[in-house]
């Protein structure tokens, strides 16, 4: 399985840090380094914001390689539009880009955005009470936190291709191009998204490059936009999908009646929702947008300045919410022949049991219960692993031993040392008698 | 021939934020020893069920689940009102749940017939002002 997270081996220390914060347990170290279990990783990041010693970065595509082609495509994330302090108009910002050569599909976008609201609303209206609340794919972090921890969920989950991908779709359908499209993304997610579909056979995005990469880039060339630019008029309804709320509100705007949505970010509140959700709460909530990275994907880590300036960027920008009869038409008919639908089953991930023999599973799972109950439950790290459950699980499955354990390790030296102690106050009966007063 | 795997939680009346949470528990164990999906599944909506029940009515309870290599046995039992008319208690739809759990989602009068519907072999016994015992077997292999 293919992941966007790069390590670097100089630079990690082999310390506890990322291990702790992985919500799905995926990190361990091994031979002094770490080393991320790739079945079990969703691209979230949050290690990445954990590091101390800058040993984890993004595995993006080469910028400069992708420059030299002869036409430059772009599917810009909502999130670039907001890291420029000086391009406050939208237009603005893409009359500098398009200076530069780059080509960025932003009618596209905006059709694409406005047809993956439409859908869901769409599939809202038609839901029975009981199979609600839906859960947004857009963040594919989230995804594949559900297909990993919380599979009943699935059935939840939109199945609705993301929006940055029909946007391409949508581009190569019109003109029949073949040349390569470049996704600017604030995180390592939607470069895996892209990399290694789900819902999908292929993705129409080639490569992927972070916000961070090429906004500084831009930055750094102060370029203005030209006096006599004629900076074309959005609803730019689709920007908004770039900080918590957008995605409910846009939706919002598609639908007849007064939707109950919720919108939360942030890692710990992912978790608890999507908890509460699979213990059958919040049954009267229509829909649930989600996101891993905190204020929404302005906070991913792929991001070249700072999430609350960019939020309240975000928020300035002048957004038209009122949807014309031709807005309608137009994703009507592109909904009426499931352009936006998703091709495959979301599947769940793979969990491995202890055996794959019921009966050998059960002994294994005793003697974890057994390994388990002599650890020491502080889940300190030291072993490599995140957690004493983590560790016991290890053991049972073969893949440790329990000296790993630091304590378990001082208290078979302390056993050893008592034993040896005992040893040396013994003596032989001929020295017995010698020894005086004894 | 190993030694069935025994779990057991007590579940505390009206208690409704954790409410799930045993159920969750024993689902994610059934996973772990690799038992057929269709198994966990159901297994899942019987003790689903079962401890919103205790929770609801019941006062609070115990689930226990016992798994051999061959079934799962499922048992739930309070010491709450009782069920005055069960076969009344097993119609789909029926329900005399409070006001409070109604509002939360709860008391749509699908929970003794859904267990039902997902067991095997199902019994149930009850008495008024003693309390309600439900039995539950799932088999690997359905006979």
């Amino acid at each position: 399985m293919l992941h966007s997270v790069r390590i670097s081996r100089e630079a990690c220390q082999g310390c506890v840090n990322c291990i702790k914060v992985c919500p799905v347990e995926a990190i361990r170290v091994v031979d002094g380094e770490i080393s991320i279990i790739s079945e079990l990783c969703i691209d979230c990041g949050e290690c990445l914001r954990s590091c101390h010693r800058q040993a984890l970065g993004i595995e993006e595509d080469d910028w400069n390689k992708i420059k030299e082609s002869p036409r430059i495509t772009l599917i810009p994330d909502p999130v670039f539009f907001s890291q420029f302090s000086h391009y406050m108009n939208p237009s603005a910002l893409e009359d500098v880009m398009s200076s530069f050569g780059y080509d960025m599909l932003i009618d596209e976008m905006e059709e694409a955005f406005d047809l993956s609201a439409y859908a869901c609303a769409q599939m809202i209206s038609h839901a029975s009470k009981s199979s609600l609340p839906f859960i947004s794919c857009y963040c594919p972090s989230v995804l594949r936190l559900i297909q990993s921890r919380f599979p009943e969920l699935l059935s939840r989950v939109v199945h609705v291709c993301s929006p940055l991908e029909l946007g391409a779709d949508l581009w190569r359908m019109r003109t029949d191009s073949s040349n390569p499209v470049t996704l600017l993304s604030p995180c390592p997610s939607k470069i895996t998204m892209i990399k290694e579909p789900q819902g999908r056979e292929r993705s129409p995005i080639d490569n992927a490059v972070t916000v961070r990469r090429v906004a500084r880039s831009i930055m750094a060339s102060n370029a203005a936009p030209s006096p006599d630019a004629q900076l074309k008029e959005r609803s730019n309804r689709w920007l908004q999908w770039a900080r918590r709320g957008g995605e409910v509100r846009h939706l919002q705007a598609f639908s007849d009646r007064k939707l109950t949505v919720l919108a939360v970010s942030g890692l710990r509140n992912t978790l608890d929702v999507l908890q509460e959700l699979e213990l059958g709460r919040l049954r009267s909530v229509d829909f649930i947008e989600c996101r891993i990275c905190d204020t929404g994907c302005v906070g991913g880590i792929g991001t070249a300045d700072s999430r609350f300036l960019a939020n309240l960027r975000i928020g300035n920008i002048k957004t038209d919410w009122n949807v014309t009869e031709s807005d309608i038409r137009r994703v009507e008919g592109l909904y009426a022949m499931d352009f936006w639908a998703t091709t495959k089953e979301y599947l769940p991930r793979p969990q491995l049991p202890l055996s794959d023999n019921i009966a050998d599973a059960m002994v294994k799972l005793q003697q974890m219960k057994e390994v388990y109950s002599c650890l020491p439950h502080i889940d300190c790290g030291s072993c490599g692993r995140p957690s004493c459950q983590a560790m016991a699980e290890e053991i049972v499955r073969g893949h440790g031993s329990v000296t790993d354990c630091i304590f378990k390790l001082r208290e078979g030296i302390a056993t050893l040392a008592n034993k040896i102690v005992v040893l040396s106050e013994s003596q032989p009966q001929t020295l017995k008698r010698r020894s005086g007063s004894n | 021939m190993g030694a069935p795997v025994c779990l057991e939680y007590r579940i505390e009346g009206n208690d409704f934020m954790v409410a799930g949470a045993a159920s969750n528990n024993i689902k994610n164990t059934l996973k772990m020893l690799g038992i057929p999906s269709d198994v966990c599944r159901r297994v899942a909506v019987i003790t689903y069920e079962a401890e919103i029940n205790l929770v609801i009515h019941g006062g609070g309870g115990i689930l226990k689940a016992e798994i051999t290599e061959d079934r799962v046995e499922i048992l739930v039992e309070d010491e709450g009102p009782g069920i005055a008319d069960i076969e009344k208690a097993m119609t789909e739809g029926y329900s005399t749940a409070t006001e409070q759990a109604r509002e939360m989602g709860f008391g749509a009068g699908m929970g003794l017939p859904n267990i039902k519907r997902n067991s095997d072999i199902f019994k149930i016994e009850s008495e008024v002002g003693r309390g309600t015992t439900l039995n539950c077997t799932v088999f690997f292999n359905k006979k």
